[in-house]
């Protein structure tokens, strides 16, 4: 009986060393990424199952909104299982920034993008971007009568038609660069006189292009992302994006950035899911299936998103928008408006 | 009585209790106001800045806790109190409007008023142009749509029990139904009705998103909008809302005040007021409510849910996983939530306890903090404490996060519940029955059955359709309907929105009806 034991032992050890080793090796190359997600998952999940199936390293997310997430990661501190944090505005990254929680990421991942829309400390980098326009209702305005500067909308004629999103990140963005093209008492003048122009407020960029569409306002200041959205589930909706002219600030490019929690204990595989949203295949996803504007170069915007240039940025320092944030917070209440 | 073992519920070990139950639910009140210290938020500046969007929230709930409290109860005596055709299917119709997220009820709210949409379509039909639904009378009328089933389910429930001899009385001897409602029931549903008022008034203090679309200007805005560019500001807002809070819940039960032991069980069930030639008008108030709360939203969804169908673009079979976990989790929560706060409702029946009387106004008063506030003190709190902080984004801690969030839903509705059981019946029971379990079992869980799923129905519905909590606590991965339908609308994929708010209605209205109603009838 033992000697009949002997080759069936020998097997099952031979399958346990194996399967331990087997193991092992996966120890040593599964690697994976945690990433707290300011984008949802329409707007970036087919990427990642790209990466996934491409690289072999495994991918967890948490969804949620940037500004909350941001929130979170700061209370969670050192105890963070996050390993990178995609934002869908700059000012939820400087958040973090200015409290210590972002690694610098190396110069071939920064490189990959202009140095516009990057941190100058290389703490995150821009990997999409949204311009913001004037969103109008076609049925309800003549395109000869658009205003070609968003200081034109304090007119008359804008009174009670115009939506805005005071208390929402891009918004906030915005009249940072603003601050930083005309300054301060230009833009704070400009905010007061929306104010006693009867500016309308909404939450976010969403509600006004469906209140455009509805007719409730005329136009509306958003990013021009929504509005090619609401096309594309309903080929009827009335809303039309207008650019202003070539160097407003009402056409500033808002970017959507990638940082490197610091403390991550997965720092090469974060920096190479970094690295693959600067990619090709990324950059071709955000041109063409959620309309944005790509930030590596050699990657064209999809046909129907009118072309862009960086010098719309107008020389803008995006890493400032954060330090930036409680002032401009402090200007938008100021003019009266629910910032 | 020797040899008699000591009653295992004992005053002290309920008020021991209760203080620790108030504890976990004063949690966020508490990190919020440390925070606020810590910021050196300015609360003089942060008040005078905040004076208007202070006066805008009082003025909002208040206005929307008192007409909830006149349209719920209404509702309430209609459908269970009278011989309303189709009553049954009233009862769930009429819970409905609590099912959907704010933001998204709201937004398929202002939908139905656009081109396209059904109230816009039936105005137009007697040539009306849609009003523009912005500021103070829209939100009003969209809160009070969305908070009365707040007070219809537990003053139904408050009704079953109710002892009817004394109304009947009151009719034979010629009294007319609106009089005998006015001066014999009403005053028997005093401690009902504003119990789920209060919750009415925190529900409309705490909100952030409808109010938001209606571009009305709270107190939750600012401390929403400076989140970020100014903690400081921030919590002291969310402070002022704590402090508000505290005050109208301990106003509420001062208020309250003589409300004791219902000393007469119900014994047979009762006969129901003749409509009679009134029933047209009745229906036409009822089917009128169901139209702009629950109709109105619904016909908005299925449209924009028919586009991604029609595209067939929408795939349901990854709703089905979400599905399941709305489920389990909101029917754990549920339960769980009803049987934490049951002992602190028996102290502050049976016992007028002070302590009970603390602890209860620490878990009402926590319902005015936003969700989001409350998501992100229990970040803190979960990561600070030993042995919890390995729980962090586990299953159990988002189900003690729900429970924080909404069992003041299940206090008010289980007092009630405890006020059923006559001082009488439980004495003789005690007598006769010397097992507490099966005493609890046999005489009084029977009696608190209507009141106590009621409660838990209001915490089940909250449950099923939270989001910030969700977001920040839920294990990574893990999605409910809510997370996919905030997903969704977030970047304007309406279609999906439709069709996982839609799996929404649905499965609520199933578990109502399993739960909460079905027994009841």
């Amino acid at each position: 009986m033992q000697r009949n034991l002997g080759p069936l032992k020998t097997v099952a050890l031979a399958l346990f060393i194996s399967v331990f080793a087997a193991s092992c090796g996966g120890d040593d190359e599964s690697q994976s990424v945690t990433i707290y997600s300011g984008r949802t998952e329409n707007l970036i999940g087919p990427i990642l199952e790209e990466f996934i199936a491409e690289t072999g390293i495994e991918v967890v997310v948490k969804y949620g909104q940037s500004a909350d997430l941001a929130l979170q990661l700061r209370e969670e501190g050192d105890r963070t299982p996050a390993d990178v944090f995609l934002s869908q505005s700059p000012g939820a990254v400087d958040f973090l920034d200015a409290d210590g929680r972002l690694a610098t990421l190396p110069d071939d991942v920064l490189d990959l993008v202009p140095a516009a829309v990057r941190d100058d400390n290389g703490h995150w980098v821009g990997f999409s971007g949204r311009q913001r326009v004037l969103v109008y209702n076609k049925d309800l305005v003549d395109a000869a009568d658009l205003p070609a500067s968003v200081f034109d909308l304090t007119d008359d004629k804008w009174a009670g038609q115009l939506g805005i999103a005071p208390a929402n990140g891009s918004f906030q963005d915005f009249v940072t660069a603003m601050r930083a093209i005309a300054g301060d008492a230009d833009t704070s003048g400009w905010l007061s006189d929306l104010t006693a122009n009867d500016v309308q407020s909404y939450p976010n960029n969403n509600s006004i292009v469906a209140a455009v569409g509805r007719g409730e306002i005329q136009v509306g200041l958003v990013n021009h992302y929504y509005n090619f959205r609401f096309q594309a589930e309903d080929p009827d909706h009335p809303g039309v994006n207008h650019q202003f002219g070539i160097d407003d600030p009402g056409n500033i490019l808002i970017v959507t950035a990638a940082a490197l929690i610091e403390g991550s204990e997965n720092t090469e595989a974060a920096e190479e899911l970094i690295t693959w949203l600067l990619g090709e295949s990324a950059q071709r996803f955000f041109a063409d299936e959620t309309f944005e504007y790509p930030l590596a170069p050699g990657i064209e915007p999809a046909g129907a998103v009118p072309p862009a240039s960086f010098a719309a940025v107008g020389g803008l320092n995006y890493g400032d928008l954060g330090d930036e944030l409680a002032t401009t917070r402090q200007l938008i209440t100021e003019a009266g408006l629910d910032g | 009585m020797t040899g008699q073992p000591a009653p295992l519920v004992t005053h002290k070990r309920l008020d021991l209790y209760s203080v620790a139950l108030g504890v976990v639910f004063a949690l966020p009140g508490i990190f919020v106001v440390v925070r606020a210290a810590q910021l050196s938020g300015d609360i003089g500046e942060t008040l005078s800045e905040s004076v208007g969007p202070l006066g805008r929230t009082i003025l909002l709930a208040s206005s929307v806790a008192a007409t909830a409290a006149v349209l719920g109860t209404a509702l309430a005596w209609m459908v269970t109190r009278t011989d309303l055709p189709a009553a049954r299917t009233w009862k769930i119709v009429l819970v409905l409007p609590l099912v959907l997220p704010s933001f998204v009820g709201a937004a398929a709210f202002l939908a139905s008023l656009a081109p396209g949409g059904l109230l816009h379509g039936l105005l137009g039909l007697i040539g009306i142009d849609s009003p523009r639904a912005r500021g103070f009378w829209p939100s009003w009328a969209l809160l009070t749509m969305f908070t009365y089933p707040y007070v219809l389910l537990p003053v139904s429930a408050r009704l079953e029990t109710l002892r009817p001899t004394l109304e009947e009385s009151a009719r034979l001897l010629g009294s007319s139904a609106g009089h005998t409602f006015r001066r014999v029931t009403l005053p028997q549903l005093r401690s009902s009705i504003l119990a789920s008022s209060l919750l009415v008034f925190l529900y409309a203090v705490s909100e952030f998103g409808a109010v938001q679309l209606l571009g009305y200007d709270t107190l939750t805005r600012v401390i929403f909008a400076t989140r970020l560019a100014d903690r400081g500001t921030s919590f002291t807002s969310a402070t002022l809302l704590v402090v508000l809070a505290l005050i109208v819940v301990a106003a509420e039960r001062r208020a309250r005040g003589g409300d004791r032991v219902d000393d007469r069980a119900r014994s047979r069930s009762t006969q129901l007021v003749h409509l009679g030639t009134k029933t047209p008008m009745a229906l036409a108030f009822v089917g009128s409510v169901a139209f702009f709360g629950f109709v109105g939203p619904i016909v908005s969804l299925i449209i924009w849910a028919t586009r991604g169908v029609l595209d067939n673009r929408i795939n349901f079979a990854a709703l089905v996983g979400p599905a399941v976990n709305t489920a389990y989790t909101g029917v754990v929560t549920s339960v769980l939530a009803v049987i934490m706060v049951l002992p602190l409702a028996v102290l502050l029946v049976r016992h007028r306890s002070r302590t009970g009387k603390a602890a209860s106004i620490a878990v009402v008063g926590g319902f005015a903090v936003p969700g989001l506030v409350i998501a992100i003190s229990l970040v803190f709190w979960t990561l600070n404490t030993p042995l919890l902080s390995r729980l962090y984004q586990t299953w159990p801690v988002l189900i003690l996060a729900y429970v924080i969030h909404f069992g003041s839903q299940a206090l008010g509705a289980a007092e009630g519940s405890v006020r059923a059981v006559p001082t009488t019946l439980r004495e003789s029971s005690q007598l006769l029955e010397p097992s507490l379990l099966r005493r609890i079992l046999r005489v009084d869980f029977p009696l608190m059955r209507s009141g106590l799923a009621s409660g838990g129905g209001l915490v089940l519905l909250s449950t099923l359709k939270e989001l910030p909590a969700t977001l920040l606590l839920a294990p990574i991965g893990f999605s409910t309907l809510a997370t996919e339908i905030w997903g969704s609308y977030e970047d304007g994929f309406y279609a999906e929105v439709g069709v996982s708010a839609l799996f929404l209605v649905a499965l609520s209205t199933l578990l109502t009806w399993l739960l909460v109603l079905r027994r009841a009838t």
